[in-house]
């Protein structure tokens, strides 16, 4: 029984995977801004902030190599609330009834959107490391490291994109949605040391920066790239992405397969 | 169903309903805007639970074997339940794969109907460049992709235009001939009679009448009699007219003084005319025009419920 249940769920999320990446290849112009904003993004940042060394980390090396993980990872929470509001345009359409009155899995339309999700947080993490590459960036431990880094941006990546899918089904106006699930994840970007070491940002930031995710998401991927320790950001990462995965994503099932 | 109840708030949508649908026939559920229709339709699709009631669809309880009723139903909603930015084979395909169909059966019985429904030619192309009644065909057929035990169809031809209303009447006529189950809201009397075996007609949360189209009609009355009168100032002294003579109570005549026109039931048929057109020759109001004609939807629900529609 659960082995065939979970082979059902295995089946409907690759079907609805296989949706969405139908959609992207049917509609390739949806494709444009999820690839371009973040090279873009990359750019302004390294060019306008790139050359600065006024942190004591530039002591230890450009702040070029700093950045570079602060934005994969920025890329990817800016990225995440597409999932929510995806998820939310789908459940207010004729589409989640049909979904829903089907003898489908459930979980499946999360699980389905967040694996072709991957996909897209993948590709964006590759193509920012390849821009790096031609800024400077180097990966000391190459492709064991790049992999690892895409591996670090996506699983960062899933686990805001659940937790955005959740939000956005509790709050259900989708205009309210967008407003609300982007700002914080700016505001959780800038709380973290993405930008400048812990220790250099306003006392009230500390605390709250040492246990933000991106902290540990954009360390480790600084630990990878320079083969520094890497233990204690990945367990702190690994707890953050299991803990995720696991609340939102039950509770935005549940939300979604509700009857009104 | 027994009992149904389904409040949202202080809305009571559907108010202690019994229901039954009998195997191979086609069941309409007919109701104004409001009237519960919707949400007694979600109940049985598994999309809205109920406060209060037993719900099973082919002996499956709703509340507690949703999963067995989804199996063995097919839903077409009010809004297309189909991906605008996907071609409508790809659509098919995904819904009859989502249903349980392995790649091969879902591709045969996507062509399958789209050859039924005349979508053929356009299964190659973005659901989004279909016309209004090509959707409602495409999403029809999405809903018998696994030949379903009962078709539950939420005012399946609403917004369509008359063209394309014949071409779903159509095929709802073939499958009813086929001996598919099927339950259909509508708002209109006319689609009712053309299709159903049984009428059951909803007002406001409540089944005030079950039948026949044609037992439907002899509880409204038969046909109506209207009368246009040459002019409209006269319509009250006509009216007056047609209650003494005619005596009827006041309320049985419906009079439009803007029009000059005056409507009753004509419970014997021509006789009542007749009847009518002589009392008021008596009375010297001239007739401009009269004339017998089914009960509209309206009438028959100031009949059935005494409030109108």
């Amino acid at each position: 029984m659960t082995a065939a249940v979970s082979c059902r769920v295995a089946r409907d999320s690759a079907l609805i995977a296989g949706r969405q990446l139908l959609v992207l290849r049917m509609n390739p112009s949806r494709l444009i801004y999820p690839l371009v904003q973040p090279l873009v993004l990359l750019v302004l940042f390294v060019s306008v902030l790139g050359n600065l060394a006024v942190t004591r980390h530039a002591a230890a090396g450009s702040y070029r190599e700093f950045l570079i993980p602060g934005i994969i990872i920025q890329n990817a929470v800016l990225t995440a609330p597409t999932t929510g509001l995806a998820l939310l345009r789908d459940a207010g359409s004729g589409l989640a009834d049909r979904f829903r009155s089907l003898p489908m899995s459930r979980a499946a339309v999360l699980i389905g959107r967040l694996a072709s999700d991957a996909l897209i947080f993948a590709v964006q993490a590759v193509l920012l490391l390849a821009a790096a590459d031609l800024l400077g960036f180097r990966v000391r431990a190459r492709l064991p490291g790049l992999v690892g880094i895409v591996a670090v941006a996506v699983a960062f990546g899933l686990s805001v994109a659940v937790t955005t899918a959740w939000l956005a089904l509790l709050i259900k106006d989708p205009e309210t949605a967008e407003r609300v699930l982007f700002f914080p994840a700016i505001a959780i970007a800038f709380l973290s040391s993405a930008f400048a070491p812990v220790g250099e940002l306003a006392g009230w930031m500390q605390p709250i920066a040492r246990a933000n995710p991106v902290t540990a998401a954009v360390s480790l991927i600084r630990s990878v790239a320079s083969v520094g320790p890497a233990a204690f950001p990945l367990m702190q990462l690994g707890c953050w992405v299991a803990g995720l995965l696991l609340v939102p994503g039950v509770l935005a099932v549940r939300r979604w397969q509700e009857p009104s | 169903m027994a009992g149904v109840v389904k409040a949202f708030g202080e809305v009571t949508a559907v108010d202690k309903v019994d229901l039954t649908v009998s195997p191979g026939t086609l069941t309409a559920l007919l109701g104004p805007n409001g009237a519960g229709k919707t949400t007694l339709v979600r109940i049985i699709a598994t999309l809205t639970r109920p406060d209060a009631g037993l719900v099973r669809v082919l002996g499956y309880d709703v509340i507690a074997q949703p999963a067995q009723v989804r199996a063995h139903i097919g839903l077409t909603g009010q809004y297309a339940g189909l991906d605008e930015a996907l071609r409508g084979r790809d659509n098919l395909v995904l819904i009859g794969r989502l249903a349980g169909l392995r790649r091969r059966q879902a591709y045969q019985r996507a062509a399958e109907l789209a050859g039924t429904f005349g979508l053929t030619d356009a299964m190659g192309r973005a659901v989004r460049t279909y016309s209004g009644g090509m959707r409602r065909r495409l999403d029809l057929a999405a809903s018998l992709m696994t030949r379903p035990a009962l078709l539950v169809l939420d005012e399946p031809t609403t917004g369509l235009d008359p063209a394309s209303r014949q071409q779903l009447w159509a095929v709802l006529a073939q499958m009813r001939a086929e001996g598919t189950t099927m339950l259909l809201t509508t708002q209109y009397l006319e689609e009712a009679d053309r299709f159903a075996d049984v009428v059951h007609v909803l007002h406001r949360g409540q089944i005030v009448a079950s039948g026949t189209a044609a037992q439907l009609k002899a509880l409204v009355g038969g046909q109506m009699a209207e009368i246009r009168l040459d002019d409209p100032a006269a319509s009250s002294a006509a009216s007056r007219v047609l209650a003494r003579r005619l005596s009827l109570p006041a309320g049985e005549i419906r009079t439009d003084t803007g029009a000059g026109r005056l409507t009753l039931a004509a419970r014997d048929g021509t006789t009542t005319l007749l009847a009518a057109a002589a009392a008021l020759a008596a009375d010297g109001i001239a007739v401009a025009d009269l004339g017998l004609r089914q009960p509209s939807l309206d009438e028959a629900f100031l009949a059935l419920t005494g409030v109108t529609a």
